[in-house]
């Protein structure tokens, strides 16, 4: 390769090779936002990171298979099954659950009950002891109490990691002409979406496995108002009505 | 060799089959692309997730992705293997950095990934253009090779290379620059 040397001790700018480095995913915060805007503004920019994409895609040629543990597949299953696989699944749990979570009005007052009846301690190790990297999947039952943005009564949110469900009190917020979608935004500033609230009664949602780790303490549960089926976009579209912030228990 | 590669493109009618199937809602069609797939899927999931949990979540995120999104793929536009390829590596890129997770060393029981390309490209883009990456590859800087390579396999950013390769980030940057720079020009060629 002659000239090869050479390269690093040249001088000056170093060419802006932005579409590659789109493609390649070595761009964060600021940056990837900038190239971002690029893609949606020039035509030729985006055009440029698809060719890179494309080259790239050589590469997934190389890479060793590993055979996934058992059981994936089922689980995908399930999900995709969805909704009356799950209300099976919850119906027992649900049966106290609602009528006595309805009735508590603060996240206090949520969270000894839980203590109290479904996760006692440890006489041994109090969970307050264990360190807690901000952004790790949580193992303690997070609460959040998710006040109404103008008026109304709260809704208390309580998310179990062990079994990855997340039960809501009542959430009157939707009606006939839109549907309640309840977001959590966590540390990339990002909405992502948990699922639709039920217009009357409770609701309790199997927390999709790209979002359990978001649901840690500190992040922020919001609800907005979106087209009847939930946002077509997969980004809040409509005003957000109420919103609060999860915490340990 | 014309045997073997028979069997390439045998296999890959056969994936592209399954997806478009999949993409009419066709469950046996996906359990086949399950099959076929998942072990390439979990191997990136694992290698940018670094943990088998985590990579166990978003394999079983990227499925169901598939599952929703299969009847928008066109087989005319890119081979099945990229196409969810492409999806999964995007998805645990995503895990990655949602966690915050900064790993400064590769992790360890992970498989290499090899140097020389493939003697059939599974992927078989285009039949001219195989193989071209991988011989533009073999023609930068050590280091600049390394850099890519390890952006493109391990999901990092170039904040996470300086850190690994203890290289200000100025300096990094202007390495992945100048070796991309060069890659485009033998791309091209």
């Amino acid at each position: 390769m002659p000239g090869a040397m050479s390269d690093d001790q040249t001088p000056g700018e170093a060419p802006d090779m932005a579409a590659a480095e789109l493609a390649l995913g070595l761009l964060d915060g600021e940056e990837r936002a900038q190239a971002l805007r690029r893609v949606l503004a020039e035509h030729g920019f985006a055009q440029e990171v698809e060719r890179w994409r494309r080259h790239l895609a050589q590469l997934f040629d190389l890479w060793p298979a590993i055979t996934p543990p058992p059981g994936v597949l089922e689980r995908v299953e399930w999900t995709i099954d969805g909704p009356a696989a799950m209300q099976v699944e919850t119906r027992a749990g649900r049966r106290w659950f609602w009528p006595v979570a309805a009735a508590l009005s603060s996240v206090a007052a949520a969270a000894l009950l839980l203590v109290i009846v479904l996760h006692p301690f440890d006489h041994g190790a109090p969970p307050q002891a264990r360190p807690t990297a901000p952004a790790a999947a949580p193992e303690t039952i997070l609460v959040a109490s998710i006040d109404p943005v103008e008026k109304g009564l709260p809704v208390t949110a309580v998310y179990d990691p062990a079994a990855a469900t997340l039960r809501l009190t009542a959430a009157p917020l939707g009606d006939a002409k839109r549907s309640a979608e309840l977001w959590v935004i966590a540390g990339d500033g990002v909405p992502h979406s948990l699922g639709l609230l039920h217009d009357a009664g409770g609701t309790a949602l199997t927390v999709a496995p790209a979002n359990r780790a978001r649901l840690a303490a500190g992040a922020t549960l919001a609800v907005s108002l979106e087209p009847v089926g939930g946002s077509p976009t997969g980004l809040p579209t409509g005003p957000v009505v109420a919103k609060g912030a999860l915490s340990r228990v | 060799m014309s045997d073997f590669h028979a069997a390439t493109l045998d296999a890959r009618a056969r994936l592209v089959d399954a997806l478009v199937r999949t993409g009419e809602e066709d469950r046996s069609a996906f359990r086949d692309l399950y099959a076929l797939t998942s072990a390439k899927l979990f191997g990136i999931c694992y290698r940018i997730c670094g943990e088998r949990q985590a990579a166990e979540d978003v394999l079983h995120d990227v499925y169901v992705t598939i599952w929703k999104r299969a009847g928008a793929y066109e087989p005319h536009r890119a081979s099945p293997i990229t196409w969810l390829a492409t999806i999964t590596r995007n998805r645990a890129i995503d895990w990655r950095r949602a966690q915050g997770v900064r790993r400064t060393t590769p992790i360890e029981d992970a498989p290499p990934i090899p140097d020389d390309a493939p003697l059939v490209s599974e992927t078989m883009l285009a039949d001219e253009a195989a193989h071209r990456l991988h011989a533009c590859l073999q023609g930068l800087e050590a280091r600049q090779r390394d850099a890519i390579r390890t952006a493109f396999f391990d999901g990092v950013t170039y904040a996470e290379l300086a850190e690994r390769q203890e290289v200000p980030l100025g300096t990094m940057k202007s390495w992945v620059r100048r070796g991309l720079a060069r890659l485009r020009e033998c791309l091209e060629r």
